[in-house]
């Protein structure tokens, strides 16, 4: 049972054609099963790969961030608010900037 | 692996300091991802409208004119810049890590968090070159003219939008919403223009009265004013250098047909190893690429053009600098168009007519077209890991086989398909982009051919949600 689990392991992280051999050996009610549960877990695990055979591949083609990397974490909201914000910022300097021009244009 | 210095590497002390959207820790409802998605575009179209503060004027010939389609850039706008920034550095680093310049192990988590840090910060400072290349170079008025305090003001408003758009982009991928922000601008943009062309109630008087420039309208105009009826149909769907009638016809043929031509497929059988009976399969479209080619041809093309009209203007006697292309003012719209050169025989014949008088210039164009996007889609799958080798490989990994075939034959299988079918559908794309040019579709046959695709992928990321949806649900 260790060795049928140790290799299925190796199979799946060197991707060479053991897994097929290695297949019909041990009991096959428990190795179907152990196998199954793996396979969900890494699926989710890698999450992009479960996705792919359904969809095709052409959604996931300028798709540049998808993974975690440390960083300033801002979460969404915020994304949305400084959006919100600059906006703001832009108009008012629009105004600011009449208002001064008109300003110093009736002033001399 | 180790040893050795890597490029990747210098980008770990800036990696603390990119701003970073979180991943979303549940799964976000279909509601809340629309409602983020339509949030963002909103920031997205005011930010287009909104005008810099600061700029004396944007007149005079747009060097960029031929980019804006697909880059979702408006002049004089906050979002001048666009996607420019993202993309820009997206392809570069595509390409540096697929022709393996810089080694990326895609197995190693810390690499690929190291080449996407790598990818915004160049992103990041691809906005802020471009913003003082743009001031610099004297787009808004010298900087004299236009003073140092509100120089750097504007280069600041460039480079925080081009900030912005990378959030909005990184929030809208990381699960919040649908599909990516590039794709969901690009369309939004493009779809903008058509409906003003269609629609648009501004009057433009060009000699022969107001004349409405919408097509629609200025058909509804036409056929209500004139007293020959015949007549004023005929020049509701000819009239020249306003929108006509018979481009948003063409506009909607391509729509069709492209739509038509996405259900193309080839579709493999593949089942599970060890669950039994689970069966599958894996499609193979004849647009294999979707519109990778185009905009990658679009992105070429637009270097081309921009360093030729750079070259022009400053060396317009050069005989080498003549090779690359001539640019002459159209007298309608202010704008260069080339007419001679490399650069001429690149840009789609202005019509069917023009094609006929200059023959060698239609078929130069068609073959070019073609090809480049047919290698661009080649080269793409190889770049982007969606290859038969890649294919073969993720189909291993989750245990699926092709019934029928033994496992060591998937490969020669799907290479039987896959190279085929990239290279063929970026001729198809080719194809339909001169076929959109040449029938006067509004907006450009790039820019239709990038809508058009970007919408129906949207269309099938609705369904699946819709789907998952009710399956979780519905019962």
């Amino acid at each position: 049972m260790a060795r049928g689990s140790s290799s299925s392991q190796s199979a799946s992280s060197s991707s060479s054609t053991r897994p097929g051999t290695a297949a019909p050996r041990g009991s096959a009610a428990a190795t179907a099963g152990m196998r199954r549960r793996r396979l969900g877990g890494s699926s989710s695990a890698s999450g992009s790969s479960g996705a792919a055979v359904g969809s095709g591949n052409a959604s996931n083609m300028l798709r540049f961030y998808t993974d975690d990397s440390p960083g300033l974490k801002i979460s969404p909201t915020v994304v949305l608010v400084m959006s919100l914000c600059f906006i703001g910022f832009v108009t008012a300097l629009h105004v600011f900037g009449k208002f001064y021009r008109y300003r110093s244009g009736s002033g001399p | 692996m180790g040893g050795g210095f890597r490029v990747l590497h210098l980008v770990r002390p800036f990696l603390s300091f990119l701003p970073e959207v979180q991943s979303a820790d549940r799964k976000i409802p279909f509601r809340e991802k629309v409602l983020y998605t339509v949030i963002s575009l909103f920031i997205f179209l005011v930010c287009s409208q909104l005008p810099l503060y600061g700029i004396h004027s944007t007149t005079g010939a747009d060097p960029f004119y031929w980019m804006r389609v697909i880059l979702a850039s408006n002049r004089g706008t906050v979002m001048e810049l666009g996607i420019t920034p993202i993309v820009t550095s997206g392809l570069v680093m595509q390409l540096l890590a697929g022709s393996k310049i810089i080694e990326v192990d895609n197995n190693v988590r810390e690499d690929r968090a190291l080449l996407n840090g790598a990818q915004k910060l160049l992103g990041i400072l691809i906005a802020i070159g471009e913003a003082v290349a743009y001031v610099l170079s004297g787009m808004y008025g010298s900087v004299s003219q236009l003073g140092v305090g509100n120089a750097v003001l504007i280069i600041i408003q460039l480079w925080f939008a081009g900030i912005i758009v990378i959030c909005l982009d990184e929030l809208l991928q990381k699960g919040y919403g649908l599909g990516s922000g590039i794709s969901l601008f690009i369309a939004t943009n493009m779809c903008e223009n058509i409906i003003w062309k269609a629609f648009s109630p501004t009057t433009i008087n060009s000699g022969r009265g107001a004349e409405f420039e919408g097509a629609v309208i200025a058909l509804f105009h036409l056929l209500i004013t004139r007293t020959d009826k015949v007549r004023a149909l005929r020049e509701a769907f000819y009239r020249q250098n306003l929108p006509n009638v018979a481009n948003l016809l063409a506009t909607v043929l391509i729509f069709l047909i492209v739509i038509y031509l996405q259900g193309f497929r080839v579709v493999l059988p593949v089942r599970s190893k060890n669950a039994r009976g689970q069966q599958g399969s894996y499609p193979i479209k004849l647009f294999y690429t979707s519109n990778m080619p185009i905009i990658l041809q679009s992105a070429l093309v637009s270097n081309v053009y921009f360093i030729s009209q750079l070259l022009y203007r400053k060396y317009s006697g050069n005989f080498l600098v003549n090779l690359l292309g001539k640019w002459k003012e159209s007298e309608y719209s202010g704008q260069s168009v080339p007419v001679g050169g490399l650069a001429y025989y690149i840009t789609a014949p202005s019509s069917l007519a023009d094609m006929v008088a200059h023959p060698f210039h239609a078929i130069f164009y068609i073959v070019f077209m073609l090809s480049a996007c047919a290698l661009f889609s080649k080269t793409w799958i190889e770049v982007s890991g969606s290859s038969a080798r890649d294919v073969a490989k993720q189909l291993k990994e989750q245990q699926m086989v092709m019934p029928g075939h033994r496992e060591s034959n998937l490969y020669k299988e799907l290479n039987r398909y896959i190279p085929t079918a990239a290279a063929f559908g970026g001729v198809c794309i080719g194809l339909l982009t001169v076929l959109a040019d040449l029938m006067g579709a509004i907006g450009s046959g790039t820019g239709i051919l990038l809508a058009v695709t970007i919408i129906y992928q949207y269309f099938e990321t609705f369904e699946k949600e819709k789907a998952s949806e009710m399956g979780f649900f519905g019962l």
